[in-house]
């Protein structure tokens, strides 16, 4: 007997599936049933896990055949979806039963998704007239509540899907069962029908009652003990043994779902990709497309001729493109950059396919083939079949002119976004479980607000006992295993940061486009990895700020030299900016401007491009983690010696001295020293990509370890080895992302090198971006002796400028809180040539609305019209008509202009404190003194040092510092540390603060805005660090400038 | 004239501590998120400050207990302040949600000066486990003011309020947001520097609202206080004549002073469902004889009805010198529902059931009276329930259709079944619910027919044994 389950929901019905496609997949694989149908609800976002695991299971089944000579067949899985009106009267599940079936199935999802608000979807009767589903099975249930129109309905049905559609008789064994099965036998024989027998699945197996529960009470909005009978009466809709179900239906209700199974024919596999056609020009193959670009880059790229080696890596790239037939991915992409590069858009390639010298003809990365050590087999490799991978950084703030250009060139039926499935994590599952079971909501916030979540839920199942949140064992038990569940499961899609799928064909018959957030954006229902495992491609369209910055930088320098400056106009392997990185002088530049960047730097010591490719990738949780950082800073220095026990490793290990530093390495690692195959390799691959969720490895390490052990390795390296491999996980960068984005790092330092006040300028026009503030980038840029001008109503444009010759850096109207933009246009349209020269006469010309004139003033841009900023305001507030009840003189001349007061009232011009915390205050940075500075003439930091002072300070030493607190990070890969970033007039001051000293000092560490510290100092070269022991809150201080204290950052 | 403001800081934390033996930090939190919006004195000490998110109040201190603000709560907790000083003090007027005003000139000469009244209120507010921070004032205002910012004196010397009321910064002088940050920035950062300005100037740069509300402060312009009046509660002595020795001569007595309660009740449009009577003896302290109605009534029939049934049950301990009736619970008449077109109303007969309820109750005693109701549950036990009267809802909000198949005789225990059944009619129904709350049942259930004859309701539990549930007709 043998058995095809029709109608299973997997958690993709949000909030009703309580399993995971691969869970239903693999326990109806393992009950021996014939074929399995994922049916969620208007979706088919569940069926490429679930195929994804079948596939395994194939193999697994195909190598059991091999070895036992035996022919056993595989699970099938059936693709389909189930569909309600919105008033219940109609239900039914449709299931594709050839790829064009499966299209039509898609287009229905389409149009009934696409109708409704994200999220939802709007099923109509009319809906089965105005498709066409000819190629697709219809199970209908017909509703009891309907009773009397059922025969009606049954018979419009019939004619819809003639021979297509039977009744689904579904037995979870509730005291209507007997009922229901009388009425839908008497039906069936007055529509002459056939019955099928299916089981309305919800989960793989009955222990998933509980969470099924759960899920349903937080669907309804209500709690387990008062969802009463919006929960299923039992917990039969499981997947079911073969046996009990030959005891709950007739034979011929089971056969029917086995000639269901057999009628359906479609297998996801048959997806295929089709590239857009119009990027290749008529009369032309893809493979001589790409050729003939490829050899007009060489002439750009290589104008005195390209060298032989380069020659043959080109060579044998395109053939191995060829092979794969990857041609039109790769013009596919040229052709967004094409257009990007048109416009002046900068962009910049990375991934697996992008460091290629034929990407590099192309266009589409700008890192240099000859320079990089990068080989493009290492990336892309034919045995493992998966597909090239390229995304494009574009300017942050030009982006949007990309994808719209995507739109118009392929059109909205063709081009969607990738969906990101949003998952439940800690703090949801515990909310939403919490809420289902009816705890204490306050309290439950309040737990969840203190669970250190680094501590992987450690103790938290004993702060629900200490909080008092639950107050039995029992609760406890059942709400910790319940979150466990949860976590991981689906809630909804979001839309991909900019992952786009194009197609030849409607996108809408390949998948289904359902409504994003954003006003006219469309997703379509599978994520990056689906994709991936059903082997479609998509294109990366990212942002990234310093791609911004960057281009400005390079219109600044153009100025200045007097012509267009570019990415190949940077001189590559420059001593000097390798010496300023050495030295952790990098605030602004891409990447390595974190602290722990700057930190490393000194040690890594970069000097030459290659350094710059492991410095972006070692400063990451995963080689710090995975301990092998240390290892790698010994070898370099010379103090380990590097050995490798075979060729092999050697020539996977050798670039980076014998230590694994980048995911790639992981990963070939695991062929070459253990013998994984290249499907195992891949599912290694994703296994640690999804190890942040799952925490699930332990199935590779007997087969990693053992592998390595046959190899002759010692246990001690193979045990090294996997766990370093847990120390990548999720936290692994690629050495093909790390290429590109070191590109980055050198244009952005040589600029800060070369150029400082273009560099500054441009970066403080592209903010929000990087790790700093505008007031932190402008005293780096003083100290880095670039001349800072205040804003001026007679010098400022709205962006921040270069002037005097290309000396000075004018800050901007734009930092103005509070100013509006096309206020500050008019004052720099209106301004005559001399400048504005009294209040008066900015009124008359530039017309500004008032609040815009206090703007200006508290921001002390009206310096040059009036005697201080107090002042400023009061005069420009008094324009204001007299209100009615005041109005007994005029004040006002017949032209309406402003006259003086009898007494004209003079206000005290602020002190020099008040000065700067207005500065703050107005526009977030200031060009007066510190405050610190102030502070400590004041006579309040007698005793503290400077970050000046420290840098030449003993370490060893116990000293003293101050400052305003710019920072507090606890990384997850420090345990239990906290940094604090202090900021003096002088620079920044790192202070390490240890798990205990924290718990003690909780107040100052996390309220102060001035922060003092007591401590001993470690230092190496100029890089200091104080490791805490007192700490004091001198807020206080802050406010004794002024009366009152403002917030700095 | 003279004000007092009283601000109460931690009104509702207060509250909320009453019961506690040890002091405990605890924060006030509303919003969403929620922020601290108070915090008592031995949180403040760890640094919880109004405004910070939970997350940082809790990581300041991991024991702080956070309470949900409420409102409404906190003006009825408020209410109950001004009642007591209602005693002590004649005009009142609430500063909703933490502050009340009174006028305290007036009043001096009884409390022997200001200080005795300072002292009076400050020795109550001690009794009261209460803080509260008393200012003085020439204007409304500026006793709110000072009180608030934690600057009161008790004095009524212009000068030094004066001086106090200029040190106010201005941020603190409720004026409104936009002002306030216009005169910051303009570098007047206390009410002092604005007092120096002529009033048109500023009205033209702040407006004529925030004009007229300096002017309020400082007694320029008049500021009416809405008064606050106290409620009414029902309070009756009756002292007797002659003592009274049996239960039925406290009937005429009682009922005069009833017929006085049902025309305050029917003048204030009110009704009441709870009485307290006394009975006072000469040496013994006094009986209590709650009387309860179920419903809300004001009519002295209804009452003196349920006073007899409640009279026939009780043994004087001793005779009785007079009695005290007090209702403190007035509940405000809703008109009754329109009557349908017979005269028969719903409320009518809805009212006729109240009357039996009542009576029921008070001779049978609370508790003994019981219903049967229907609640949403998968599982038989909870599903069919004997509730309290009053908890129970009559006509549950379960529909039909979804009532499973029941037998209406169900047993409160199930019983083991001896004998398997001569025919099985229908099942299985299998129920496995209550994982949640420690009832969990696995169950099969079925229908058969019994050697008896009867038609029982069967299941076999998860351990394979068979019981009878119950029996259908």
């Amino acid at each position: 007997m043998s058995y095809a389950e029709l109608h299973c929901l997997s958690n993709f019905s949000f909030l009703r599936g309580a399993s995971h496609p691969h869970e239903l997949a693999e326990e109806a694989a393992r009950l021996g049933y014939q074929a399995l149908a994922i049916t969620d609800e208007c979706s088919v976002a569940g069926m490429p896990r679930a195929y994804a695991a079948l596939k395994a299971h194939a193999e697994s089944v195909a190598e059991k055949n091999r070895i036992n000579g035996t022919d056993d067949a595989p699970i099938r899985l059936l693709t389909g979806s189930e569909f309600r009106t919105r008033d219940d009267a109609l239900m039914l599940v449709l299931l594709a039963q050839t790829r064009r079936g499966y299209g039509q199935l898609c287009q229905l999802i389409t149009t009934t998704r696409r109708r409704a608000e994200k999220g939802d979807y709007d099923f109509l009767t009319g809906d089965i007239e105005s498709h066409d589903l000819s190629e697709c099975l219809a199970l209908w249930t017909p509703l009891s509540t309907h009773q009397d129109t059922l025969p009606a309905q049954g018979e419009w049905l019939k004619q819809h899907f003639p021979q297509r559609l039977w009744i689904m008789a579904t037995r979870t064994l509730t005291d209507q069962d007997e009922e229901q099965l009388a009425r839908l036998r008497q039906l069936a024989g007055q529509l002459a029908l056939p019955i099928v027998a299916t089981g309305n699945v919800h989960m793989h197996q009955r222990q998933r009652q509980p969470l099924q529960d759960v899920l349903t009470s937080i669907r309804h909005g209500c709690t387990v003990a008062t969802a009463g009978h919006h929960l299923f009466a039992n917990g039969e809709h499981y997947l079911r043994p073969l046996k009990t179900l030959q005891r709950l239906f007739p034979a011929q209700w089971i056969n029917a779902t086995l000639e269901i199974a057999r009628r359906c024919t479609f297998d996801p596999g048959e997806l295929r990709y089709e590239y857009p056609p119009e990027v290749v020009p008529a009369g032309y193959s893809a493979a001589r497309y790409l050729r003939e670009l490829t050899e007009k880059g060489i002439e750009q790229r290589f104008p005195e001729g390209i060298t032989l080696p380069v020659r043959a890596l080109i060579e044998k790239e395109l053939r191995l493109i060829g092979d794969m037939q990857y041609e039109a991915y790769f013009l596919t992409i040229q052709d967004i950059v094409r257009y990007a590069r048109s416009q002046g858009i900068l962009c910049q390639g990375r991934g697996s396919a992008a460091n290629s010298a034929v990407c590099y003809c192309l266009g589409i990365t700008e890192v240099n083939p000859e320079k990089s050590q990068l080989l493009f087999e290492r990336f892309i490799s034919k045995d493992r079949g998966e597909p090239p991978d390229i995304d494009v950084d574009f300017e942050h703030e030009r982006r949007e002119e990309v994808i719209q250009y995507i739109y118009r060139r392929y059109g909205r039926e063709r081009a969607a976004l990738a969906a990101t499935v949003i998952r439940y994590r800690s703090k949801s599952a515990i909310r939403d479980v919490g809420k289902a079971l009816g705890l204490d909501i306050t309290l439950l916030e309040q737990l969840i607000s203190q669970i250190d979540w680094r501590d992987r839920e450690h103790d938290w199942r004993q702060q629900l006992f200490d909080k008092g949140v639950v107050k039995k064992a029992r609760t406890a038990e059942q709400f910790v295993a319940l979150v466990n569940t949860l976590l991981g499961f689906p809630r909804h899609l979001s839309q991909h940061v900019g992952g786009f799928v194009i197609s030849a064909g409607p996108l809408a018959e390949l998948v289904p486009v359902e409504n994003a957030a954003m006003a006219d954006r469309t997703v379509i229902q599978w994520d990056k990895d689906d994709l991936e495992s059903l082997g479609l491609m998509k294109v990366d369209v990212l942002a990234l700020g310093m791609l911004t910055a960057i281009r400005k930088a390079f219109e600044h320098i153009g100025d200045k030299l007097g012509r267009r400056f570019g990415m190949e106009d940077v001189t590559p392997d420059d001593d000097d900016v390798y010496e300023m990185l050495c030295n952790g002088d990098s605030i602004g530049v891409f990447q390595v401007e974190s602290r722990a960047q700057i930190n490393m730097l000194p040690r890594l010591r970069p000097r030459k491009f290659y350094d710059l490719v492991i410095q972006v990738a070692i400063v990451r949780p995963g080689p710090i983690q995975g301990d092998m950082v240390h290892p790698y800073l010994r070898r370099r220095d010379g103090l380990d010696e590097v050995d490798y026990p075979n060729d092999a490793i050697r020539e996977v290990l050798e670039r980076t001295l014998g230590v694994p530093i980048f995911q790639e390495q992981v990963i070939k690692l695991a062929m070459v020293a253990a013998g994984f195959t290249a499907g195992e390799a891949d599912r290694l691959r994703r296994a640690m990509a999804a190890w942040k969720s799952t925490g699930d490895l332990t199935p590779f390490r007997d087969k990693l370890i053992t592998g390595m052990l046959a190899r002759g390795h010692g246990r001690s390296f193979a045990e090294r080895l996997y766990r370093q491999i847990c120390g990548f996980g999720g936290y692994g960068f690629p050495e093909s992302h790390s290429a590109s984005f070191a590109l980055l790092v050198y244009v952005s330092s040589w600029i800060k090198h070369h150029h400082p006040e273009a560099f500054y300028c441009a970066l403080l026009n592209s903010q929000p971006m990087g790790f700093y503030s505008p007031s932190q980038l402008v005293q780096d840029a003083r100290r880095h002796q670039v001349d800072i001008q205040p804003i001026d109503i007679n010098f400022s444009q709205w962006e921040h400028t270069i002037e005097n010759n290309h000396t000075r850096l004018r800050l901007g109207f734009c930092l103005v809180k509070g100013l509006s933009r096309n206020g500050a246009q008019e004052i720099v349209a209106q301004r005559p040539p001399g400048g504005y020269q009294t209040i008066e006469q900015l009124r008359d010309l530039a017309t500004p609305d008032n609040r815009d004139m206090e703007c200006l003033a508290s921001a002390n841009a009206l310096r040059s019209l009036s005697q201080n900023r107090h002042q400023a305001r009061w005069d420009i507030l008094g324009h204001d008509t007299p209100p009615p009840l005041f109005s007994g003189t005029s004040v006002h001349d017949t032209a309406g202009h402003y006259i003086c007061e009898d007494r004209r009232i003079e206000l005290t011009a602020p002190s020099e404190g008040e000065d700067i915390l207005e500065d703050y205050a107005s526009h977030g940075l200031t060009l007066n003194r510190h405050p610190l500075a102030l502070l400590r003439e004041q006579g309040h930091l007698r005793f503290c040092r400077t970050a000046e002072e420290l840098k030449t300070g003993n370490p060893g030493r116990p000293v003293q510092v101050a400052g305003l607190v710019t920072g507090r990070q606890r990384p997850g890969s420090a345990s239990g540390v906290t940094f604090v970033t202090l900021e003096d007039e002088t620079g920044n001051v790192n202070v390490v603060v240890w798990l205990n000293t924290a718990r003690q000092q909780r107040q100052p560490l996390l309220k102060a805005q001035l922060l003092h510290v007591k401590g001993i100092m470690e230092r190496e070269g100029d890089i200091v660090h104080i490791m805490a022991g007192k700490l004091t809150d001198l807020s206080h201080l802050l406010g004794s400038l002024n009366v009152q204290s403002r917030d700095f950052h | 004239m003279l004000w007092l403001y009283l601000h109460f800081p931690y009104l509702l934390l207060e509250h909320f501590s009453q019961s506690d033996p040890e002091p405990r930090p605890m924060a006030l939190i509303s919003g969403k998120p929620a922020k601290v919006l108070q915090a008592n004195p031995l949180a403040a000490a760890k640094g919880v400050a109004p405004g910070q998110s939970v997350q940082t109040a809790t990581a300041l201190m991991p024991d702080l207990q956070l309470i949900p603000a409420d409102l409404t709560e906190q003006q009825r907790i408020l209410r109950q302040q001004a009642v007591w000083l209602y005693r002590h003090v004649a005009r009142i007027t609430l500063y909703a949600p933490d502050g009340i005003l009174t006028e305290a000139g007036s009043l001096c000469r009884l409390h022997g000066g200001l200080e005795g009244l300072w002292k009076t209120l400050e020795s109550e507010l001690d009794r009261r486990n209460l803080t509260a921070w008393l200012a003085c004032g020439h204007t409304p205002k500026a006793a709110r003011l000072l009180a608030r910012t934690r600057q009161g004196q008790c004095t009524d010397d212009r000068q030094v309020l004066k001086q106090s009321l200029r040190s106010i910064p201005v941020e603190h002088a409720e004026l409104d947001p936009k002002a306030t940050e216009r005169l910051q920035r303009m570098g007047l950062q206390s009410l002092g520097r604005i007092f120096q300005l002529p009033d048109r100037e500023l009205a033209r740069r702040l407006g004529p609202e925030t004009c007229l509300g300096l002017q309020k402060l400082v007694g320029t312009a008049a500021d009416p206080q809405k008064e606050w009046s106290p409620p009414a509660h029902f309070h009756r002595r009756l002292d007797f004549a002659e003592d009274v020795e049996h239960t039925s001569g406290l009937l005429f007595p009682l009922q005069r002073a009833l017929q006085e309660l049902e025309e305050e009740l029917r003048w204030r449009q009110h009704s009441t469902d709870t009485l307290e009577i006394q009975l006072h003896h000469r040496v013994e302290s006094a009986t209590d004889l709650p009387l309860r109605s179920t419903a809300p009534e004001h009519r002295a029939s209804a009452f003196l009805a349920l006073l007899r049934l409640k009279l026939e049950r009780l043994e004087l301990i001793s005779p009785v010198i007079g009695a005290t009736l007090q209702v403190e619970r007035f509940i405000s008449r809703h008109t009754p529902a329109g009557d349908d077109l017979f005269g028969e109303s719903d409320s009518g007969r809805d009212e006729a059931w109240q009357h039996l309820l009542s009576r029921l109750q008070t001779r049978l005693g609370d508790g003994a009276l019981r219903a049967l109701s229907v609640q949403d549950d998968h599982r038989p036990e909870q599903a069919c329930q004997y509730q309290s009267i009053d908890t129970a809802k009559t006509g549950a909000a379960m529909t039909r259709h979804a009532l499973p198949r029941r037998p209406l005789w169900f047993l409160k225990a199930p019983q083991p079944l001896v004998h398997m059944p001569l025919e099985w009619l229908a099942g299985p129904e299998r129920i496995s619910a209550g994982w949640w709350d420690g009832e969990r049942i696995q169950r099969d259930y079925y229908i058969a027919r019994l050697h008896s004859g009867q038609t029982g309701w069967l299941f076999r539990d998860v351990t394979g044994g068979w019981f009878i549930h119950g029996w259908f007709g």
